[in-house]
């Protein structure tokens, strides 16, 4: 009996020694301005914070699904106005004072509020009121019927901090979440600790967590194979993917992203303001042979602004098919030929590697059919207020992340400058409806008519490519979200 | 003596404030700006407008850069806009690492170069193949030989960090982060170093007095160490105090390869950010050191060279 209970505790110390403690390193691409995903969408804030240190109500998890987070569970009524939050109960902060159905008020008073600074006041237009009815349930009051009202609430822009802090949240993030914020070494990193209160019994397994800032792709190979960090956490280059793919000491993680990697097309101005015109470029771009060809085999081609791992998805990659002799013989129609070739400028914006070979790549198979792609590489600053602000551009091409944010089309005045009264109309259609078999159907409407009007040349849905030290388990293969969750990761000795 | 400091200090005073203004202006004709650096993509017009306000950048520039002038003359450099935090802070906590990295680089370079021309002047083997390795190394490109030089020394031959950077706490361990990044640095401006002090030792080699001293019989040695370093290091001085300058703005390079919160680091940041009271410090700064390297070019001048007045 008592070799066995001896055996019985060396065994469970085994597994204990397997799977908790130590410091996990990851390495990040940039750093960002601020700690607080709700004072800026830099979405470095939420790859280090949304549920390792921040949650709100409800969460993603790693298919992309919304699950429980602050909220045990959750009830909307029938006509989807009002909806029931009940919260976990004996929920701490990270500065130890209690979580409790004032702070949800306090959250989303100020995020519904436009004038408060809040990150996307619009996710949040439709509350009418939160009020709680008890320390443990919130009930929100919507205007009208939302359907993409829980999505939002899972959103990094949800995450919700104590009460009444808003600027200290800033540099000095406190949240619920598995780990509590310690450090921000300006231009060296970001570190974590295991929060001894976390809720989730077990829960986490590492104790601390180094966020490393290495922009350098370089470097991070170079400081993963050195045994500096751990994990190259996002963007890890097709090529450098096969070489330590291939090597004993790394594994690589492919999943999927909720990245569409779009050529924007100006709608509003020459060339592409003729539907034939970008009608032209989607059947002279091979999408297929860029995946092969550009990015080794990762990637999946899309025909629209959604990812195959979101769901309503349409599979419309087929839609326009590879077809240079149809290419031609639109741009004859539209007035283009060999003695007037089609002309234009293709800015590429510098920081996006993926995006400006891809944009290369385009630009040579463009070539192909006689049209002149001027490529053009500008400093993301620049990108940002001269594409993205102010639309002075013909062509660009950049990943879009956010997941589920196809409503970017019913805006008249976004960079692509796309303005369909029909969408619009479909798009408030789909928002308004409280049934979600419905609301799929009109999803998917607006995916095709987004193809039939060839708004963008969508290129593919980015691969998530991550490469790390084989000890590391856990780590999610998919991102669904911009979030690199630690809470369940460990390392194996 | 007096004189030519007062007017030295009055020059680097005017240059000061001339590079602060031309960073100043240029910032204004680059498009974006800072608001929606940090605010991201989809900021609504509300949001960035409370932001510039909050920023001050809702003044008109003109008005922004008085008041950053004013803030200077009072001894403040204002506050980062990206970081949220005074920028003198930022720049005492990054300056260490780049004076200790531009410090280290210099030094190996010179500790480099000199023996290396000193070797070939006496075997005219060495001489071809160092002058060669010479010209090779000038021909790469500083962020190749930072990467070529991490997979050998850090990755393949574990032998040094392969980046970032500890802390001053442990000195020792700081001063291990640092060897790479400065033996990069070092090599790819030994070359340079390398061809002037071989060719300045050449020159002073083939004085009257140098002819003198052989013919007294002091041995080779001695008259290359004795007689001849002395005189031959004044140009390389000259082109130390240029180096000093390239180094801080080529550590930028080497800063981003080995991932070392440095000054040019920092500035990569400001500018992507559009950081502009972060900027016009770090260009303050950075041209206060330049302008200290040649005043101390100037007076070592003195020192080696008593022909030297400061008139």
């Amino acid at each position: 009996m008592k070799r066995t209970l001896a055996m019985l505790a060396l065994g469970f110390s085994l597994a204990l020694a397997q799977t908790r403690g130590g410091e996990l390193r990851v390495a990040i691409l940039a750093e960002p301005p601020v700690l607080d995903p709700t004072a800026s969408t830099s979405q470095e804030i939420a790859r280090m914070l949304y549920d390792n240190v921040l949650q709100g109500l409800v969460k993603f998890n790693e298919k992309g699904e919304i699950v429980p987070a602050l909220a045990e569970r959750w009830q909307g009524s029938p006509s989807s106005l009002t909806w029931t939050f009940y919260l976990r109960k004996g929920v701490r902060f990270h500065d130890g004072s209690p979580f409790t159905a004032e702070d949800v008020v306090y959250k989303f008073n100020r995020a519904r509020d436009p004038r408060s600074g809040h990150t996307h006041p619009e996710y949040y237009q439709d509350i009418q009121s939160v009020e709680t009815k008890d320390p443990y349930t919130v009930v929100f009051r919507l205007r009208q019927p939302n359907q993409d009202f829980l999505f939002n609430l899972a959103r990094p822009d949800s995450v919700i901090g104590p009460k009444g802090r808003v600027e200290a949240q800033r540099t000095n993030p406190i949240g619920t979440g598995p780990f509590r914020f310690v450090a921000w070494e300006r231009g060296v990193g970001v570190r974590l600790e295991r929060f001894e209160g976390y809720y989730e019994p077990g829960l986490p397994y590492l104790d601390r967590v180094f966020f490393r800032f290495l922009p350098d792709a370089n470097a991070q190979i170079a400081a993963l194979r050195a045994g500096d960090i751990h994990v190259i956490g996002l963007g890890v280059s097709p090529e450098n993917a096969l070489v330590l793919g291939r090597d004993p000491a790394f594994k690589v993680v492919t999943g999927f992203t909720t990245t569409e990697i779009t050529a924007g097309m100006n709608n509003s101005r020459p060339p592409f303001n003729d539907p034939r015109v970008r009608r032209a470029i989607q059947h002279a771009v091979d999408k297929k042979a860029l995946v092969e060809g550009v990015m080794l085999g990762y990637g999946t081609p899309i025909g629209s602004h959604r990812s195959p791992g979101e769901s309503c998805y349409e599979d419309l990659s087929g839609y326009y098919p590879y077809d240079p002799a149809r290419a031609r013989a639109l741009l004859q129609e539209a007035g283009y030929g060999p003695g007037n070739p089609l002309r234009f400028t293709f800015t590429l914006a510098a920081p996006y590697p993926y995006e400006r070979r891809l944009g290369e790549a385009i630009a040579a198979q463009l070539g192909q059919i006689g049209v002149q792609a001027r490529l053009e590489v500008v400093e993301w600053a620049t990108w940002l207020s001269r594409v993205f602000r102010g639309a002075d551009y013909q062509m660009t091409i950049i990943g879009h992340s956010e997941p589920n944010d196809i409503g970017i089309y019913a805006n008249p005045n976004y960079y692509f400058r796309y303005d369909s009264p029909r969408f619009r109309e479909l798009y408030t259609q789909y928002l308004r409806t409280p049934d979600p078999k419905r609301a799929c159907e009109l999803m998917k409407e607006m995916q095709r008519l987004l193809a039939q009007d060839a708004v963008n040349l969508w290129v593919m849905n980015a691969p998530y490519l991550a490469a790390m030290r084989r000890e590391v388990m856990g780590w999610w293969t998919n991102q669904p979200t911009p979030s690199l969750n630690v809470t369940r990761v460990y390392l194996a000795r | 003596m007096r004189g030519f400091l007062l007017r030295r200090l009055l020059l680097a005073l005017f240059t000061l404030w001339l590079s602060a203004t031309l960073v100043f202006a240029f910032l204004l004709l680059l498009p974006g700006d800072p608001v929606q650096a940090i605010l991201g993509l989809e900021a609504s017009p509300e949001a960035r407008a409370a932001l510039e306000r909050s920023l001050g950048l809702d003044k008109p520039p003109l008005a922004r850069y008085l008041d950053w002038l004013e803030g200077v003359f009072r001894g403040e450099l204002g506050e980062s806009i990206r970081y949220g935090k005074p920028v003198a802070e930022l720049l005492w906590e990054r300056l260490p690492l780049s004076l200790a990295l531009v410090l280290l680089g210099l030094g190996g370079s010179l500790a480099l170069s000199l023996p290396l021309a000193l070797l070939a002047l006496r075997f005219p083997l060495w001489d071809l193949a160092l002058s060669g390795l010479m010209a090779f190394l000038q021909s790469l490109p500083t962020f190749f030989l930072g990467v070529a030089l991490l997979y050998l020394l850090a990755v393949h031959l574990p032998l040094l960090p392969a980046s970032g950077f500890p802390g001053w706490e442990r000195p020792l361990e700081a001063l291990r982060h640092l060897l790479l990044p400065a033996f990069t640095l070092a090599l790819s401006r030994a070359a340079l170093l390398f061809r002037m002090a071989r060719a300045s030792l050449l020159e002073v080699l083939s004085q009257d007095y140098i002819r003198t001293a052989r013919a007294k019989g002091v041995p080779e040695g001695r008259v290359l160490w004795k007689h001849a370093l002395k005189p031959a290091s004044l140009p390389l001085v000259t082109l130390l105090g240029l180096e000093g300058g390239f180094l801080l703005t080529g550590a930028v390079v080497v800063e981003a390869v080995f991932a070392l919160p440095g000054l040019g680091s920092l500035a990569l940041t400001a500018l992507e950010a559009r950081d502009y009271p972060l900027l016009q410090g770090l260009v303050l700064a950075m041209a206060c050191l330049i302008v200290l390297f040649n005043l101390l070019v100037d007076l070592l001048y003195g020192l080696l060279d008593p022909r030297v007045a400061y008139a």
